[in-house]
């Protein structure tokens, strides 16, 4: 038997609603909870045990212990590099990685805020001064 | 132009930019008016080096580089890997792992299969079918997204297990979206096998034997379209599908429309694992540890993606990082497929042909392409391309002459 | 016709700058509706307008091995054939500004001119896929245009006039839709033959000879191209509208015409595949010829 027009059901009722193109940047929908952002670390519960930065497939990880005792580390995230993979969050046994579902728009017109550098200001300071290279390699 | 014998062949090339494959891969029909009279296939222009570049990572960056061999199948790659390195370490990743690992499998070939129908819809110009099919794939992507945290990277695997649980309130979203999705797909497939206009542009066209299909190792939906029984979640059942098993869906006709049937009805048979299993999750742990040197050895996985079956090498030398990586997927196994079904069809089914067989240029561009040259004859006075019975008897030669 | 009501006509209306802005806007209006049968949102109502500007501003590529002449001529020759036609077409309703006997038939082959120049175009390019889109362009207008003339000239013989202006007087009064179904039927669908809409794209099917005929186009000539379609979908509009529909009798009653044939053409592109090209020559010679002798066979029994 020939049958014409299958779809006609469904461009009928198309007709008379809404498309369902989401209007992005006016209107945006709830992220999910389990939507892998941006990483938010916390240094007070760090070891300093690197396994985060050995496994990040993308090296977008770097971490400075300048105090394993005092709990003076830097960790240098590079948004960029990062694959939202999550094997940081499964490799820290400690919980100190977690991945922010909120932040997602991640554009920037300029690149070093690419990177994010976590860390008390000090050890930031010590950090950065230690490691010249890291600092050149930011600014090209 | 000069009137010679290569002046009156014409050839359509296709690709490697061209709208009908959005991703790079050189054919070339020689075409007598509308009639392709011979097909000729380049591919290549993706390989992007992945075997090599895993040899320099460690064993839990591999998980992740593996993943991004493929867009659209990205966890069968990172399930495949995983199973490998469990095997080669010895232990084996708890049954709830194994279990969401298959959902999550499952609801990858949905969404594989979802966005095949539209694609394929649109090369015959029906792009009524390819909005509305890919508007609803978009539920599977949010369930996905809302499961794994991610809408196509999903990064479900860790060595050693997966990195999430399916919730009662995650596994009632999972159930709403399929049951939408089996209405949808109710329907789809009532369009594709009675919409009269599409019929024209899928009965009977591509038709590939079941002889033909074994000869060319078809794999995959291709394959059971043309009855061949190759499904391995059947033939040799890995993780939850020894407790879960699912039905083969064959078709006797070969032709493009029994590939869009395949396929559709494959969605329904995904619905149906995924809601069983849904139901009898088993209890336990996520994940068990790994150890960062995995032992040395060889180890084959072959699973059932959404195109076929996709084939892991791995070698590892008891150091942290693996010594040798292999994969094959279904697209390079199909190409042969498409070049000999195109011949003798209008060059307007081509595109047709071609997107039945799902094709995923990306991920089949690793393997070495031989081209035949004409005459082909090597200094050592051997074709370049030899066939196996040919090369057998050279190795004899060979080694009687020493 | 004085040369100053003349120039009017020829460049503001209902030539030149009304048709254009018309024809663009029926062209969104088709698109629009398209998508919103397909759940989209659609471009938003200038779009096409922009199109055309970005194409105007472009650089115009002239590719090796093509007849420069022809190939800057072709898309001319294409609009300048639409904007002619519209004098002797009553649009918006209003009476054509030129008239004689025997304008239906120079209508209906300037319509024709803009396929013909496609394909004409297409065969002047060494392109691979513009001599597949010639072809095929060619080979369709042979198809659908015998039994789209057949069905126009349907009309006519009911009138007794090959006047546009006298065939539009008489279907004023009758509404031949009801009187020649199959002729507006096989009128409709050649009308999306002849604008390669779907199921008819086969000539410009991207997914097989990128754009066809006009694959080597770009910049004006593509623009041009484009904008005849705009008018020809506007004068076709038009012509069936006032043939079959009751006759255009004020702008309004032109606007809700047209409008309401888009719709049904739009609801077709929505709802068919693609045919391929012999389905296509195989479908107008079997069923469309078919469909407008019987319906001259009802006319001359009747």
């Amino acid at each position: 038997m020939k049958r014409f027009f299958t779809m006609l059901p469904d461009i009928t009722r198309s007709l008379f609603r809404r498309p369902v193109t989401e209007n992005y940047p006016a209107v945006q929908s709830e992220t999910p909870e389990r939507l892998r952002g941006a990483l938010k670390w916390d240094p007070s519960t760090c070891t300093g045990c690197g396994l985060c930065v050995m496994d990040c497939p993308a090296e977008a990880l770097e971490l400075t212990v300048l105090d394993r005792k005092a709990k003076r580390f830097v960790m240098v995230y590079h948004v960029d590099r990062c694959t939202f993979c999550g094997q940081c969050v499964m490799s820290c046994k400690q919980g100190s990685i977690v991945m922010n579902n909120q932040s997602w728009e991640l554009a920037a017109l300029d690149r070093n805020s690419f990177a994010t550098i976590f860390g008390a200001p000090e050890d930031v300071k010590e950090a950065l001064a230690n490691k010249p290279e890291d600092g050149a390699a930011k600014s090209e | 132009m000069p009137d010679t014998a290569a002046s009156k062949r014409f050839t359509v090339p296709i690709g490697p930019q061209h709208p009908a494959l959005k991703e790079p891969g050189h054919f070339e029909f020689t075409v007598d008016g509308e009639i392709v009279t011979n097909a000729y296939v380049r591919l290549g222009y993706a390989h992007r080096g992945i075997e090599k570049a895993a040899e320099s990572r460690n064993w839990v960056q591999n998980l992740y580089l593996l993943e991004r061999v493929c867009g659209i199948c990205s966890h069968i790659h990172g399930f495949a890997y995983s199973l490998a390195v469990e095997r080669l370490a010895n232990i084996e990743a708890p049954p709830r792992a194994q279990a969401i690992r298959v959902i999550v499998a499952e609801l990858e070939r949905i969404h594989s299969h979802l966005l095949w129908m539209g694609v394929s819809a649109h090369e015959a110009g029906f792009d009524t079918l390819f909005m509305y099919s890919w508007r609803d794939r978009e539920t599977i992507m949010d369930v996905l997204e809302g499961l794994t945290g991610n809408r196509v990277n999903y990064s479900a695997n860790v060595l050693g297990g997966v990195k999430f649980d399916v919730t009662p309130t995650q596994a009632d979203i999972i159930r709403k979206g399929l049951t939408f999705l089996e209405e949808r797909t109710k329907h789809y497939l009532d369009v594709i096998m009675h919409d009269t206009m599409f019929l024209q542009r899928t009965r009977g066209i591509g038709v590939m034997t079941r002889s033909q299909a074994e000869v060319m190792g078809a794999l995959g939906p291709t394959a059971r379209a043309s009855n061949v029984q190759r499904d391995l979640r059947v033939e040799a059942p890995y993780a939850a599908y020894k407790d879960f098993p699912v039905q083969m869906v064959l078709d006797t006709r070969g032709d493009l429309e029994a590939r869009f049937e395949v396929r559709i009805n494959e969605l329904f048979e995904s619905y149906r694992l995924i809601n069983q299993i849904l139901d009898n999750l088993p209890e336990g742990e996520l994940n068990v540890r790994v150890p960062r040197r995995i032992p040395a050895g060889e180890m084959i996985v072959r699973l059932e993606a959404p195109r076929g079956e996709v084939f892991y090498f791995i070698k590892s030398n008891g150091t942290d990082k693996l010594e040798r990586l292999k994969v094959r997927t279904p697209t390079i196994c199909n190409m042969t497929s498409v070049v000999r079904l195109s011949v003798g069809h209008q060059l307007a089914d081509v595109p047709m042909i071609l997107a039945g067989i799902d094709p995923c240029f990306s991920c089949n561009d690793r393997t070495v392409q031989i081209r035949q040259a004409d005459g082909g004859a090597q200094p050592n006075g051997l074709s370049s391309l030899m066939s196996w019975e040919e090369l057998r008897q050279y190795a004899i030669r060979k080694y009687e002459a020493r | 016709m004085s040369t100053l009501s003349a120039l009017f006509a020829i460049s503001i209306f209902p030539g030149g700058l009304f048709l254009l802005s018309s024809g663009l806007l029926y062209e969104w209006g088709n698109r629009k509706l398209l998508a919103l049968l397909q759940n989209r949102v659609g471009p938003r109502w200038f779009q096409p307008l922009a199109d055309t500007i970005k194409l105007l501003a472009k650089e115009e590529v002239i590719p090796t091995g093509t007849n420069k002449f022809l190939f800057i001529g072709l898309p001319m020759v294409a609009l300048a054939g639409g904007l002619t036609a519209a004098l002797y077409v009553p649009l918006a309703g209003l009476a054509p500004s030129a008239s004689f006997d025997g304008d239906l038939i120079m209508v209906f082959y300037l319509l024709s001119l803009l396929t013909l120049c496609m394909g004409l175009a297409g065969t002047n390019t060494v392109s691979r896929f513009s001599l597949i889109g010639a072809t095929r362009t060619l080979t369709q207008v042979f198809s659908y245009e015998a039994p789209f003339l057949l069905a126009l000239l349907g009309v006519a013989a009911a009138a007794g006039s090959w006047q546009i202006s006298n065939i539009t007087a008489y279907s004023g009064q009758h509404w031949l839709i009801l009187t020649q179904p199959l002729g507006f039927l096989v009128a409709l669908i050649g009308l999306m033959g002849k604008l390669e809409m779907p199921p008819f794209d086969a000539p410009e099917a991207h997914t097989e000879i990128v754009a066809g005929a006009l694959t080597e186009y770009s910049g004006r000539g593509l623009a041009f191209f484009h904008l005849g379609k705009a008018i020809e979908l506007v004068i076709g509009l038009t012509l069936i509208a006032a043939f079959f529909l009751g006759g255009l009798s004020n702008p309004l009653w032109f606007l809700i015409k047209t409008l309401a044939l888009l719709f049904i053409m739009v609801v077709l592109q929505a709802l068919l595949a693609r045919l391929r090209i012999d389905q296509t020559v195989g479908l107008w010679w079997r069923y469309g010829v078919l469909l407008v002798l019987v319906q001259w066979l009802l006319m001359v029994l009747l």
